[in-house]
């Protein structure tokens, strides 16, 4: 009998909060910094081309071998606007096969891949499985438009070092006290 | 008592035909009411994409329901099947023809209205059987069953807790009862009777925590559970009308309808404003009830009933008839049954300790597992 009164007031105090619920497609909850969507490309503002040289190391890795990639010479080289000698040509990514397991993220040299951390990093729904095979252009664009404000890039060798951003400050304070020291001395 | 034609029996069928109109809306409208109020409670937002606030939400679903396929099982037993529905339904049309909402707004003000009242909406028990036995199926069987066990069970602490308080008012007109009840409310002088009401009506209308007959995880939706579209909607649309009359009902009985606290004679909008609010007081309770309080077992339900609210509602009579034949003064009649309204509540809760498992926590042993 008082268990009952018990829960009569716990439904009411219920129902005094604020819902929980979100109205998905019109309202959307803030992804975490590290949501893990498909991969994307990046675009280097400075040079104005994708970082990516096409040098296939991410297509090699992937284990579920949805990446290709050709390579190309870099024709900015020749007129002496980039450093890169070479740049990426095709780049084919399959969005139906891909499993997310952030290889390709890991593996390039240049960080010109990086996990998208946006909503449109996982709504990827579409009337046919060929429109999940995005090339080089699809897969810029979303950096190449400032859609993708702030990538989850992962610091170097997190996974084995025991890396933590605490500790990078840390380095950098000890490097620009030593430069200092360094200047003064 | 004013007409809205001049033949009597035009009139009959006019009143007959506002309400054959207005129920389906309401009904409509209270399917809206129910899941929003049960999504608050539950902290979610409930029904919120057809039109502002899912307000639509009841128009479509019952353009759904109308459009929808009517299957029947092959094996069903055809008469039975379809009339179950009608039998369901018809009598709690009937029932809402007896309940005056106001002064003078009813169909028929009856000199026998609750007598009426009780003994149709009673009806509907055959309708569940003959649901249960016609769809040759075991779980509308098991369902009509215990249909049937519940609600014939449950008619009697409903109708004797009644009829305490038609002793009082000495009168089983309803409008009668209703003014009589000008300064004070039949609650104050039968709260026992008024629990027992609830209790019983809260079973008579099989919701949740009494939702035994048609409770999905047992017996899957009951004797409804071959019907679908229109037959489907037919019993959502008596389980919603009995809800507001049997509120309208404890409303009237206990609460003082459109008299209390304004006096016998008051505006008529402001009688309409009082039915209303007593009446969405009671239907929200007993949504809040259906949010709050798991589902009882058979056995629980059934001693619940018999070995609880039934010695009790004759104690609650015996009381009144003591009272009226002795002229004791009506306050004795409030500490009588006062009394006896907590010692049911000490007794439930007694019962329901017992009832529970022992439960051995860290230091204090308690017990849990039955909330009767």
């Amino acid at each position: 009998m008082l268990g009952i009164l018990k829960a009569l007031k716990t439904t009411l105090q219920a129902a005094a909060r604020k819902p929980v619920t979100v109205q998905y497609p019109k309202e959307k909850k803030e992804l975490p910094h590290r949501s893990r969507g498909f991969p994307v490309l990046l675009w280097d503002f400075d040079k104005d081309e994708p970082f990516c040289t096409g040098c296939q190391v991410c297509a090699r890795a992937c284990p579920v071998d949805c990446i290709t990639v050709t390579m190309k010479d870099n024709p900015k080289k020749a007129a002496g606007k980039s450093k890169r000698k070479k740049i990426v040509e095709h780049f084919y990514l399959d969005y139906a096969r891909c499993m997310r397991c952030d290889i390709c993220v890991e593996v390039c040299n240049f960080d010109a891949i990086v996990m998208n951390n946006t909503w449109e990093g996982v709504e990827l729904s579409t009337y046919d499985r060929q429109d999940l095979v995005l090339d080089k252009d699809a897969l810029l664009k979303q950096s190449r438009t400032g859609e993708l404000k702030d990538p989850f890039r992962e610091p170097m060798g997190v996974a084995h070092s025991g890396w933590s951003p605490k500790e990078e400050e840390e380095e950098k304070a000890e490097e620009t006290e030593a430069s200092k020291e360094g200047d003064e001395g | 008592m004013f007409l809205l034609a001049d033949n009597v029996w035009l009139d009959a069928l006019l009143r007959m035909a506002i309400v054959a109109v207005l129920v389906p809306v309401g009904v409509i409208l209270l399917t809206w009411v129910e899941r929003k109020v049960i999504g608050r409670l539950q902290q979610r937002l409930g029904p919120m994409h057809v039109g502002p606030y899912g307000l639509l939400q009841g128009i479509a679903d019952t353009i759904k329901l109308i459009t929808k396929e009517d299957v029947r099982p092959d094996s069903a037993d055809r008469p039975t099947f379809e009339l179950a529905v009608f039998v369901i339904v018809v009598p709690v049309f009937m029932a809402a023809v007896a309940v005056p909402f106001t002064s003078d707004i009813f169909v028929r003000n009856m000199a026998l209205g609750l007598f009426y009242f009780l003994a149709v909406s009673s009806l509907g028990i055959v309708g569940f059987v003959m649901a249960g036995w016609g769809s040759d199926n075991k779980y509308a069987l098991l369902g009509g069953v215990r249909a049937g066990a519940q609600l014939i069970s449950y008619e009697i602490p409903l109708i004797l807790s009644a009829v305490a308080v038609a002793m009082l008012g000495q009168s089983l007109s309803l409008y009668t009862l209703v003014q009589l009840q000008d300064d004070t409310p039949f609650i104050a002088y039968q709260p026992l009777a008024f629990v027992i009401f609830i209790i019983a009506g809260l079973a008579e209308l099989y919701r949740q925590p009494f939702d035994i007959p048609v409770a999905e995880s047992e017996v899957v939706g009951g004797p409804t559970v071959e019907y679908s579209g229109i037959r489907w909607s037919m019993f959502q649309m008596s389980e919603f009308v009995s809800l507001v009359l049997i509120s309208a009902l404890a409303s009237l009985l206990f609460l003082g309808g459109w008299t209390w606290p304004f006096g016998a004679d008051n505006a008529t909008w402001l009688q309409v404003c009082l039915m209303v609010a007593k009446t969405s007081a009671f239907i929200l309770f007993f949504m809040w009830m259906r949010v709050t309080v798991p589902r009882l077992r058979i056995d629980q339900l059934m001693a619940l009933c018999w070995q609880i609210l039934l010695p009790f509602a004759f104690l609650q009579i015996i009381i009144n008839g003591l009272v009226l034949v002795y002229d004791w003064p009506s306050w004795t009649l409030t500490i009588l049954s006062g009394a006896a309204a907590i010692a049911m509540g000490t007794v439930l809760h007694q019962v329901a300790r017992r009832s529970g498992v022992l439960y051995q926590t860290t230091g204090a042993s308690q017990r849990v597992g039955s909330v009767l």
